[in-house]
């Protein structure tokens, strides 16, 4: 308790760095709001509500975006929240626009400003074509890394445009162009051997900022091995070189691996008695015993969409009770 | 009368053989005659000439003389002329003094006839006579029969000035010509011949029968000058329309029958005719149609005779009330149109407002920003010409369904409500009446924004309850989310979103997800398809989880907070409209617990319109920055004390080793001690 660099840091930087305040404020303001409702069951049972949603991840659902921007945690739970909800839509292999995204962030967020989405998407398709079809995993991923590390991601931006221009007489002679001029301002993104900086260059500068943003910046060993994969590398090179590193991704904790992108099985089966609800299925009494004894086999069948859901768990105990046959008759 | 008798007589001759030349005339302008009779008539033939010129046979004389036709007379051909000269026995001069016939007595030509000034009636029908000739001296002749010879034209007829009669009929006359002297003509007969046009008739003002059937006439004109006119006959011609009728004075009977007329208003000038009392349109176009009769007789009340019918009471009474519903009609479909018009022209203004406030239109005109939405008097410069004045309601009940002004449009049509422009939404607060409300089914929304619509859908849910069908075009639909505001609805049925101005609907999951927040409706359709099973299954495998999350993950009292704010919302909405009914918010109050009754997972995705989330945002501000505060001065006070703990903890070990040390000197001498304590017992003292 009493470690040294605890008491190292004066008391203010302390709370600061775990944000206490962040959430003391906020539950207090939550309180105001809803004084009336809260008197009824008592303040105490207020807070342990609000500090378990807060370890949960829960606290940023439908919160304004100052609030979900203002912490790490925040941004995780929000990505997390974000991934459970829509899951779904990404397994059902749909490929939405960046505006249809968007559309989705706004659900668990009214306000969500629309220039993070486009920076995000702005990365999977590589500052091309912004009204191209994105696949979700994709998109999450990228989205993460914009999200998680914004304000690191501006300082990149602004180092590599610096680098770019060439700002650094350092930086101007490449020994590996052909050409031995270094070019004023290319347009980023272009797809051209001569086209980005140097990444070890790159990497120098982008030291500084480790400094800086103490509180949300990647691991700087995983982006040294980001960085050390390639010679060359242009901004958006490098972001989706970032989105797709899974160290990155373990590191931030709030996302699963990419392989693992669509599997939650908690989720699933909430799902399945969820759809088991829906009025007007039939055979619903039926389902449900078969609901469960499909739940305890791993992994859970993914039944095909387009065709209604008791078909499926039919043939499933159709053909599962003929193979205990055949076992049973051949002992 | 007159025509009757008459006709029977020129047409048919053939009826006249047996009794001889039985002419009987009846003429009331022929004061000096009642009766003309030509009874027996003998024909005797002078043998002394043996030729005439001409196709005069003498073989064919006998054969006339056989069927005993003609006149008692004497043809002599004369050795000078060329024409047969007529000579009648002095007994026959003195019985028939005035009539002469000389029918079928295949003359091709007149002959000259001496000695027979006096004469009044000269027959000539059934000849082969190709010019009117020799007759000029009969100057006192009063009736004249050509029927059924070759004249080609009409012509030396110049002197008799006396002529009252002029049969002509069955000739192969082209025009109608030299009657310029025939001033007292009295009945004109040119029936059967080949005229086009009628002409040079103006001057015969005491014409009473003009018969013209037969011919080649395209259009009936130029009848100006026959005042007397009585009977005007017109049959089987090729006549399309009609003219200057209404310029005859005494026009009674006017018998167009087998003609080419297909419209009333050709013969339009009929109406104007106040003498016409027998008209007779058979075999034309016109008397094909379904409005024929009525619109006649509707147009001519005078009528009498229609088509030799006797026109009734009853069908006058008929055409009256057919006319009458024709005139509602129109005036009906008049008024619709113009009606139509105005819509039209509205909802144009309305959807140039629109554009403008979209800022889709570059305004050149004015230099107005382009979000305008206070001054629709500053649009009216740049709108064409078409600025509607304001209307007041129509007259009658509120409830005649349509309200057009400049800048909205409220229409009912049976069960669809119409709203078109943002400012139609107040006519939802307007007193419609119980059945009209009733009645609607479908509501429609064009060229208004969403955000807007949402504040009055509360209004929407108690005016129009049987609201089934929600239609919105223009409307700026942009996020998912918005469908969350269509949830405070009692039901929706069908939904149907125009690509028009939504650009929501080019999301491919938009359809999911209103049928998966809008479940508890049971939607029907969207946007004109039926909604399937598997449609319904989709949207909750899509979105299902979000609704998990939405109701069981969230802390209880975001849930509380979250639903208190949609309730409080709805209430705001209809306080500010409808006052204080208590009866009408408990009912809103039963129905928002019976909704979230139903779907509590979903309750808590809510729409809140872009104005009121931005005034909620700023109230969080403000309290964020008192909670700031009061954090602030809490973490004041906690650091302090923290500080003043630290700084025990720092001191402490060192305080109370001096305390220690302290107490321990004190007690080192036992007996300087004990004094020193009774010493501080006595002081106190």
């Amino acid at each position: 308790m009493l470690s040294p660099e605890r008491l190292a840091l004066p008391d203010y930087e302390y709370l600061a760095q775990r944000h206490v305040l962040t959430y003391m404020e906020d539950a207090v303001c939550q309180l105001l709001e809803n004084k009336e409702d809260i008197n009824q069951y008592g303040i105490a049972r207020f807070f342990t509500e609000y500090f378990n949603s807060v370890c949960q991840g829960t606290h940023v659902l439908f919160r304004e975006f100052s609030f979900i921007q203002a912490t790490p945690h925040n941004r995780a739970s929000f990505l997390r929240a974000f991934w459970r909800c829509f899951r779904t839509v990404g397994k059902n292999g749909d490929l939405l626009t960046m505006k249809e995204y968007h559309c989705l962030l706004q659900l668990l967020c009214p306000d969500f400003p629309l220039e993070l989405t486009q920076k995000a998407a702005r990365i999977v398709l590589m500052d091309d074509a912004m009204d191209c079809l994105m696949s979700f995993s994709d998109f999450l991923f990228a989205f993460q890394i914009q999200f998680y590390y914004s304000e690191f991601l501006e300082s990149v931006a602004a180092i590599y445009q610096d680098l770019l221009s060439g700002k650094n007489p350092n930086t101007v002679i490449v020994p590996t162009s052909s050409s031995g001029q270094h070019r004023q301002r290319p347009a980023l993104g272009e797809a051209s051997l001569l086209e980005g900086v140097e990444a070890s260059l790159f990497y120098q500068r982008l030291e500084n900022l480790w400094d800086r943003h103490k509180y949300s910046c990647p691991p700087p060993a995983l982006v040294k091995e980001v960085l050390s994969n390639v010679q060359r590398l242009t901004f958006y090179g490098f972001l989706v070189a970032l989105s797709r590193h899974h160290g990155i991704n373990q590191a931030l904790g709030a996302l699963p691996d990419k392989g693992d992108l669509m599997h939650d099985p908690a989720m699933d089966e909430e799902l399945e008695r969820l759809l088991a609800q829906v009025p007007g299925l039939v055979n619903s009494v039926t389902a449900n015993p078969e609901a469960s004894y499909l739940s305890s086999r791993t992994p859970p069948r993914v039944a095909s969409p387009w065709r209604p859901l008791h078909h499926t768990r039919k043939v499933d105990a159709e053909s599962d009770g003929s193979t205990e046959e055949t076992d049973e008759s051949e002992t | 009368m007159i025509p009757g008798k008459y006709r029977s007589v020129s047409g048919r001759a053939a009826n006249n053989v047996n009794c001889g030349l039985h002419l009987v005339i009846q003429t009331s302008s022929l004061p000096e005659k009642s009766k003309v009779r030509l009874t027996k008539v003998e024909f005797r033939l002078n043998k002394e000439t043996s030729s005439f010129p001409g196709r005069l046979l003498q073989h064919d004389l006998e054969r006339n003389y056989s069927s005993r036709q003609g006149d008692h007379v004497n043809l002599v051909s004369s050795s000078m002329s060329s024409f047969p000269i007529l000579q009648r026995s002095s007994e026959e001069k003195i019985l028939y003094s005035d009539r002469l016939t000389l029918e079928r007595q295949k003359l091709t030509v007149c002959p000259i006839i001496d000695g027979e000034e006096h004469l009044r009636l000269l027959n000539f029908q059934h000849n082969f006579i190709t010019r009117i000739q020799n007759i000029s001296n009969l100057q006192r002749l009063i009736f004249l029969d050509l029927y059924d010879n070759q004249i080609e034209e009409i012509s030396g007829l110049s002197t008799l000035r006396s002529l009252r009669v002029l049969l002509l009929g069955k000739n192969r006359i082209r025009k109608i010509s030299n009657l310029e002297t025939l001033k007292s003509l009295d009945v004109l007969d040119l029936h059967g011949n080949q005229i086009t046009k009628i002409e040079n008739v103006n001057h015969l003002c005491d014409l009473r029968v003009l018969n013209l059937a037969r011919n080649l006439l395209g259009h009936v004109d130029n009848l100006k000058g026959l005042d007397s006119l009585a009977e005007l006959n017109l049959r089987h011609n090729q006549i399309t329309f009609v003219r200057d009728v209404d310029n005859l004075p005494c026009l009674q009977r006017l018998f167009l029958s087998f003609n080419n007329i297909s419209s009333f208003d050709s013969v339009s000038c009929l109406a104007e005719s106040t003498s016409l009392s027998d008209i007779s349109f058979d075999g034309n176009p016109i008397a094909q149609e379904s409005w024929y009769k009525h619109t006649v007789l509707q147009n001519m009340t005078q009528l009498r005779q229609l088509d030799m019918k006797r026109v009734t009471e009853e069908e006058r009474r008929m055409a009256s009330v057919v006319a009458k519903k024709e005139e509602e009609k129109k005036r009906e479909s008049h008024k619709q149109s113009l009606l139509k018009e105005k819509k039209r022209l509205t909802i144009n203004n309305v959807a140039r407002k629109w554009d403008l406030q979209q800022n889709r239109v570059v305004n050149t005109l004015t230099s107005q920003d382009g979000k305008d939405s206070d001054s629709p008097s500053q649009d009216t410069p740049q709108i064409e010409g078409s600025a509607v004045s304001t209307f007041t309601e129509e007259t009658g009940s509120v409830d005649s369904g349509l309200t057009v002004t400049d800048t909205h449009l409220v229409e009912v049509d049976g069960d669809t409500l119409s709203l078109y422009g943002s400012g139609a939404l107040e006519s939802l607060d307007r007193n419609w009446s119980a059945q009209t409300a009733g009645m609607v089914t479908t509501v429609s929304f064009t060229f208004i924004e969403f955000d807007e619509i949402v504040q009055v859908l509360p209004k929407l849910k108690l005016k129009f309850p049987n609201s089934l069908h929600l239609k919105f075009k223009e409307t700026n639909l942009v996020m998912l989310q918005q469908f969350n505001a269509l949830a405070q609805l009692r039901r929706v049925d069908q939904l149907t979103i125009d690509p028009q101005g939504n650009p929501v609907v080019n999301f491919t999951l938009w359809k999911y997800y209103v049928l998966f927040r809008l479940s508890h409706f049971s939607m029907q359709k969207i946007n004109g398809t039926e909604v399937t099973q598997n449609d319904m299954i989709m949207a909750e495998r899509l979105f299902g989880i979000l609704a998990h999350v939405a109701s069981s993950e969230l802390p209880p009292y975001r849930m509380i907070s979250i639903l208190g704010d949609a309730r409080k919302k709805q209430f705001r909405y209809l306080l500010e409209t409808k006052g204080k009914k208590p009866g009408i918010i408990s009912e809103e109050n039963n129905d928002s617990r019976r909704l979230t009754g139903e779907n509590t997972n979903r309750a808590t995705l809510n729409y809140t319109t872009r104005e009121f989330y931005n005034e909620k945002l700023e109230e969080i501000k403000e309290k964020n920055k008192f909670c700031k505060m009061y954090i602030e001065d809490l973490v004041k006070e906690a650091t302090e004390i923290n500080m003043k703990n630290e700084a025990l903890h720092k001191l402490w070990p060192q305080m109370f080793i001096e305390l220690v040390r302290d107490a321990v000197i004190e007690i080192r001498n036992k007996n300087s001690y004990m004094k020193l304590c009774l010493q501080q017992i006595t002081d106190q003292k």
